[in-house]
C-alpha cells in the first residue's frame, strides 16, 4: 500500500537507465533546462528542448503517467495562447489578424506566447522525468551534499509527504461529517472540514518538532547519511555534457540578444483567428469539465 | 435526567426484523487491494449490546464502517434497521446510526462543544427545544460544564474524546457505534463511557463497541464478537470468550486479570468464571466464609 | 551507591498563560538502571513530567520553571533538547505525529544520522533495532502507510535506536492490542534488565505496571502523592480510588476479603501470587 500513490507526481519505481543517473546529474539537467529556457527565445531551441525532454519518458517507462501530469499544460497553454492573441506582450502598434465589431484579434502575441509556453513545457517535462525516476530521499541526500540548508531541505521533504496525509485526514473527516447527517455538497459543505485539518496540522507540526528535536534534529556537529548515492564516471560524463550544451547555448543565445527570430516567422491571419477559437474552446471546455467534476463529488 | 427523546426513538421507527443483518461481506480497500474483510456473516438483535474484539488489523474498524455506509461491502449485504446500506447515502444512516470516530479529531468542528453537541440533531431535524434539553443533559452526563464555551480543540485530548462522544449521543441513534472509546482514558473518563452504556442498554439502543478494554467489555456487553485476520471467529458471551484459554493466546487478546485468576481457582471447583474482582470475591466470600454455595453469584 | 541519574529538585512549573501550575514542589531522585511507572488521571502533569527530563520544559514548551531538574548532572535548563537527546529519549503518545521520513529505516537513521553515527554503524543498528520491534519486513515501507501499533513501534525503534541512558514513553501502547501492548513493556524490561536503561513509563493500565515496574509514582493536581514499590502503592486501594484511580484487580480482590477479615498475608499485586495465595486460603479452608 504505498501512500504516495495519492500524489498526482511522484516516484514511477524502475530500473531504467534514467532512474540509475544519481540525482545531482540530474539536478544539472534540470538547472541547466531551466536556465536555457529563460536565457532564449528561439523557438526551435526551446522545442527541440521539450521533445527531447519528452523522448527521455519513454526510456524510463513513465510516460503514461508523465502525459497525466502534463494535463495542467491544457488550462494554461490554451489561456496563455488565447491570451496573447487577443493583447500581444509586446510594443505596439499590433498587427490585426482578423476583426468583428471591436473585438480584434492580432498576430504579433503569437510568437511571444510559443515562447512562454515553450519555457513551461520544456521546464516541466524535464522537471517531471526527474521527479518521477528519482527516490526522493536520494534527491534530497544528493540535495544536503550540495551544501542546501539541512532545515530547508527536510521542510521540503516534509512538505511532499504530508499532502497524502492531509488528503486521507480530508477524507476521513468529511465522512465523520456526513456520519453525522451533514447535508449538502459544494464548497460550503467542505468548508466545516478545513478546520479540523487545519487544527491537526498545527497539532501534528508542534509534535513533530518536539518529536524531531528530541531526536537530536538540529545539532550542530558532523553530521552522517544513511542512504548511500553514488556517482558512477557516466553520471560524470552525462552531466558535463549537460551543463557544457545547455549552459554554453545560454551564453550564445544572450549574446545574440535572446535569440529572437520571430521576423523569420509570420503567421498567416486565419491560422491565428482559428488557434484562438480552439484555444479558447479548450480553455472554456476545461473549466466545465472541472466544475462538472466536483459537483458530481 | 432527561427522558430518551421521542424523535428517533426506536419503538417509533420502522424497524427491520434485526438492528443488523449482514450476509457474506466482503471489503477490499482499492489502494493496495488490502483484503480487510473475507466474507462475514453477523446478526444483532434490537437492543443488543456487543463487543467486538480482535487483534490490531482483523478487520474491526471496517467492519464497523459497514453498519453505517461509511464503507459499501464489496461483496455481499448488509442491511440495518431493514435498510440496505448499499441503497442509502451516509447522510441518509446517519438517523439510524450513530458512528464515534476512534480519534476526535477527525470529527469536530465546531466553534464551541456546546455548537458541537447540537449539530448532529439539528442536521436530522431534531427540534430547537429538543436539542436545548439533550445538549443541556449530555454536558451534565459527561461532565463538560467547565468547556462548553471552549473550542473543541481547546480541551485535552480524552475529554475531546468525550465530546466526541456525547456530539454522537445527543443525536440519540438507535444503533450506536463506538471505535475503541476508551483508549487513551483514565479511570474516571472509562468510568463516565461504562455508566453510558448501562445507560444505553437501559434505554433500550443497540451497541456495538470495539474495545481492547476488557473490563469495560466484562462489566456491560452481553455478547463478543473476536475477529482475527478479516474473519469472525468466534461469538458468543464474555463468559465464554474469556474462558476459552486457546482462542484468547490465538488472536493476540488477554482476558480480565479476575477471569484468569478465577480460571486457575474456583472454576475447577464449580465456581463461575469470574468477569470482574467484585464477582470472584464474592465467590470466595461465599467459600471461606463457608455459607452460599459458590455457584449461587453466577449471573447467566 | 552511585549517584541518581535524573533529580527533581522542588521543581514548580506553570505552562506560560496559564494560573494553575502543572508541577508542584516535585522533588524526586531516581536511580540508574530503575524502571519507574507513573499513574494519575488525564490532566495530573505526567506528561509535563517527562517533557521536564528531555528539556523540551522549559526549553521548547515556555513558562515559569522554579527548583531544577538535572539529567546526569547537566541542568536540562541549560541545554537545547537536542543535545539532551544523546541522553534522553522519548516516545510520545500518538505516533502518527512523530512520523516524518519515507521509509522506516530511514526513520529510524534521523537520529543517528544526527548523531553522526558511522554509515557503517549505522548498517548494523538499524536492522537490528527494527527486528527489536518486530518491524523486520517493513524497512521500505511509508511509516504513514502502517497501522497505528506499527507506528507505535517504530517511534520506539526511532528512539531506541540511538543507545539512550535514559527511556521516557508516554502512554507508548494506547493502540496496541493487549498482547502487542506486553511486547513493547517485555522489551523495555529487557533493555532495562540487560543494558541497565533507566525506563520511566506512563501508563494507565495498572496491572501492566504492577507486573514490569521497580516503582510507582502517583501524580495528582501536579504534586507526587505516593512514591513506592507497586507492592506498597498497590496496596492502598482505598486512597488510590479516592483519587479516582484503580488497583490491579488482583489487589482489588484482596482488598474486597480483607474488608471482611478474610485475607492475612501480602496483598497480591499480579497473577500468580493471587492464585497461589487463593488456592491456598481455599486448602487451608477445605483441609
Ligand atoms: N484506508 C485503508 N486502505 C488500505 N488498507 C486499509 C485501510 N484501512 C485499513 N486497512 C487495512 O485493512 C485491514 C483491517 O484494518 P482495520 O479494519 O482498521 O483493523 P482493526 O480496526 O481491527 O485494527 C488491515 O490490514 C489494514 O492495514
Ligand atoms: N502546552 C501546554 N500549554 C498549556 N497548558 C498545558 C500544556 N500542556 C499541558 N498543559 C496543562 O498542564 C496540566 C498537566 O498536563 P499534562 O502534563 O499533559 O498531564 P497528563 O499527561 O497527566 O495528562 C494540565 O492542566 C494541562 O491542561
Ligand atoms: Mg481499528
Ligand atoms: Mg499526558
Amino acid at each position: 500500500m504505498s501512500m504516495q500513490a495519492a500524489l498526482p507526481v511522484a516516484l514511477i519505481p524502475g530500473n531504467s537507465i534514467i532512474h540509475r543517473i544519481n540525482p545531482i546529474t540530474k539536478i544539472v539537467w534540470v538547472v541547466g533546462y531551466i536556465v536555457l529556457a529563460f536565457a532564449t527565445q528561439n523557438i526551435i531551441i526551446l522545442g527541440v528542448m521539450a521533445v527531447f525532454a519528452f523522448m527521455l519518458a519513454p526510456i524510463a517507462g513513465i510516460t503514461r503517467p508523465l502525459l497525466k501530469g502534463m494535463l495542467i499544460l491544457v488550462p494554461i497553454g490554451s489561456s496563455l495562447i488565447a491570451l496573447q492573441i487577443i493583447a500581444p506582450a509586446v510594443e505596439k502598434p499590433w498587427t490585426p489578424a482578423w476583426e468583428l465589431g471591436g473585438f480584434v484579434i492580432y498576430t504579433d502575441g503569437l510568437y511571444y506566447g510559443l515562447v512562454l509556453l515553450g519555457r513551461i513545457v520544456a521546464s516541466l517535462i524535464i522537471a517531471l522525468v526527474m521527479v518521477m525516476t528519482t527516490h526522493p530521499s536520494d534527491l534530497f541526500t544528493s540535495l544536503a551534499k550540495l551544501k542546501m540548508p539541512y532545515i530547508l531541505n527536510f521542510m521540503s521533504s516534509m512538505t511532499l509527504q504530508l499532502i497524502p496525509v492531509f488528503q486521507r485526514e480530508f477524507g476521513i473527516i468529511m465522512s465523520a461529517q456526513k456520519s453525522r447527517g451533514m447535508k449538502g455538497s459544494g464548497f460550503a459543505a467542505v468548508l466545516p472540514s478545513f478546520v479540523p485539518v487545519f487544527v491537526g496540522a498545527i497539532e501534528r507540526v508542534q509534535q513533530l518538532a518536539i518529536s524531531l528535536e528530541s531526536r537530536g534534529f538540529g545539532s550542530d556537529g558532523h553530521k552522517t547519511s544513511y542512504r548511500q548515492v553514488r556517482a558512477r564516471p557516466l553520471d560524470w560524463i552525462i552531466g558535463v555534457l549537460g551543463f557544457v550544451v545547455l549552459i554554453g547555448l545560454s551564453v550564445i543565445s544572450i549574446l545574440k540578444g535572446l535569440w529572437n527570430i520571430s521576423a523569420l516567422i509570420t503567421f498567416p491571419g486565419p491560422f491565428v483567428a482559428g488557434l484562438f477559437f480552439v484555444c479558447a474552446a479548450v480553455f472554456v471546455g476545461f473549466l466545465v469539465l472541472i466544475a462538472v467534476f466536483s459537483f458530481k463529488k | 435526567m432527561a427522558e430518551p427523546s421521542t424523535v428517533a426513538d426506536p419503538s417509533t421507527m420502522d424497524r427491520g426484523a434485526r438492528a443488523i443483518e449482514i450476509r457474506g461481506a466482503r471489503y477490499v480497500y482499492p489502494t493496495g487491494n488490502v483484503v480487510a474483510l473475507g466474507g462475514v456473516d453477523l446478526n444483532v438483535d434490537h437492543g443488543e449490546i456487543i463487543g467486538i474484539i480482535g487483534q490490531n488489523g482483523s478487520g474491526k474498524t471496517t467492519l464497523t464502517k459497514l453498519f453505517n455506509g461509511l464503507l459499501k461491502p464489496t461483496e455481499g449485504t448488509v442491511v440495518i434497521n431493514g435498510v440496505n446500506t448499499a441503497e442509502r447515502s451516509v447522510q441518509q444512516m446517519a438517523a439510524h446510526v450513530g458512528y464515534v470516530f476512534q480519534n476526535p479529531n477527525h470529527q469536530l468542528f465546531a466553534r464551541t462543544v456546546d455548537d458541537e453537541l447540537q449539530f448532529g440533531p439539528r442536521n436530522i431535524g431534531v427540534p430547537e427545544d429538543e436539542i436545548r434539553a439533550r445538549v443541556d443533559e449530555a454536558i451534565e452526563f459527561f461532565g463538560l460544564h467547565d468547556v462548553k464555551e471552549e473550542h473543541p480543540y481547546r480541551v485535552s485530548f480524552p475529554i475531546r474524546k468525550l465530546v466526541g462522544i456525547a456530539s454522537i449521543y445527543t443525536m440519540r441513534p438507535p444503533i450506536l457505534i463506538f471505535d475503541e472509546p476508551s483508549t487513551g482514558q483514565d479511570h474516571n473518563t472509562t468510568k463516565i463511557i461504562n455508566d453510558l452504556m448501562r445507560r444505553l442498554r437501559d434505554e433500550g439502543t443497540t451497541v456495538v463497541c470495539v474495545s481492547h478494554d476488557m473490563p469495560l467489555l466484562a462489566d456491560v456487553v452481553e455478547r463478543v464478537v473476536v475477529m482475527k485476520a478479516t474473519e469472525i471467529i468466534a461469538d458468543a458471551s464474555p463468559r465464554e470468550v474469556f474462558a476459552d484459554k486457546a482462542l484468547m493466546a490465538r488472536t493476540n487478546l488477554q482476558a480480565p486479570q479476575s477471569t484468569e485468576i478465577a480460571l486457575q481457582t474456583v472454576v475447577g471447583l464449580g465456581g463461575p468464571v469470574a468477569l470482574t474482582p467484585q464477582e470472584l470475591a464474592d465467590d470466595l466470600v461465599g467459600r471461606l466464609s463457608g455459607s452460599a454455595p459458590a455457584s449461587s453469584t453466577r449471573k447467566r | 551507591m552511585p549517584d541518581p541519574i535524573i533529580r527533581f529538585e522542588n521543581v514548580t512549573f506553570s505552562y506560560a498563560g496559564t494560573d494553575e501550575p502543572a508541577l508542584h514542589d516535585i522533588s524526586l531522585e531516581i536511580m540508574p538502571g530503575e524502571y519507574v511507572a507513573i499513574l494519575g488521571l488525564n490532566g495530573a502533569g505526567k506528561t509535563t513530567l517527562g517533557l521536564c527530563v528531555n528539556g523540551v520544559v522549559p526549553t521548547m514548551l515556555a513558562g515559569d520553571l522554579e527548583g531544577s531538574v538535572t539529567v546526569g548532572g547537566l541542568d536540562v535548563a541549560d541545554y537545547p533538547v537536542r543535545e539532551m537527546a544523546k541522553l534522553v529519549g522519548m516516545v510520545f503518545d500518538n505516533p502518527e505525529f512523530q512520523m516524518s521520513q519515507m521509509s522506516a529505516e530511514e526513520e529510524v537513521a534521523l537520529g543517528l544520522e544526527n548523531a553522526g553515527t558511522p554509515y557503517e554503524d549505522m548498517k548494523r543498528i538499524i536492522p537490528e533495532t527494527l527486528k527489536l520491534v518486530g518491524l523486520e519486513g517493513f524497512e521500505s515501507r511509508s511509516p504513514l502507510g502502517l497501522s497505528g501499533g506499527q507506528q507505535q513501534r517504530l517511534a520506539i525503534a526511532a528512539v531506541l535506536a540511538m543507545h539512550p541512558k535514559v527511556l521516557i514513553m508516554d502512554e507508548p501502547t494506547s493502540n496496541l492490542d493487549p498482547i502487542g501492548k506486553q511486547e513493547v513493556f517485555d522489551m523495555a524490561a529487557k533493555l532495562n534488565r540487560e543494558n541497565g536503561m533507566t525506563v520511566i513509563v506512563i501508563e494507565h493500565e495498572v496491572e501492566v505496571m504492577a507486573r514490569y515496574a521497580d516503582r510507582v509514582i502517583v501524580l495528582d493536581h501536579g504534586r507526587i502523592i505516593m512514591n513506592g514499590t507497586p507492592q506498597e502503592i498497590f496496596g492502598r486501594a482505598e486512597e488510590l480510588a479516592t483519587l479516582g484511580l484503580r488497583v490491579p484487580e488482583a489487589a482489588a480482590i484482596a482488598a474486597i476479603l480483607s474488608a471482611r477479615g478474610l485475607w492475612k498475608g501480602p496483598v497480591p499485586i499480579t497473577t500468580e501470587p493471587a492464585v497461589e495465595a487463593i488456592t491456598e486460603l481455599l486448602g487451608a479452608k477445605n483441609g
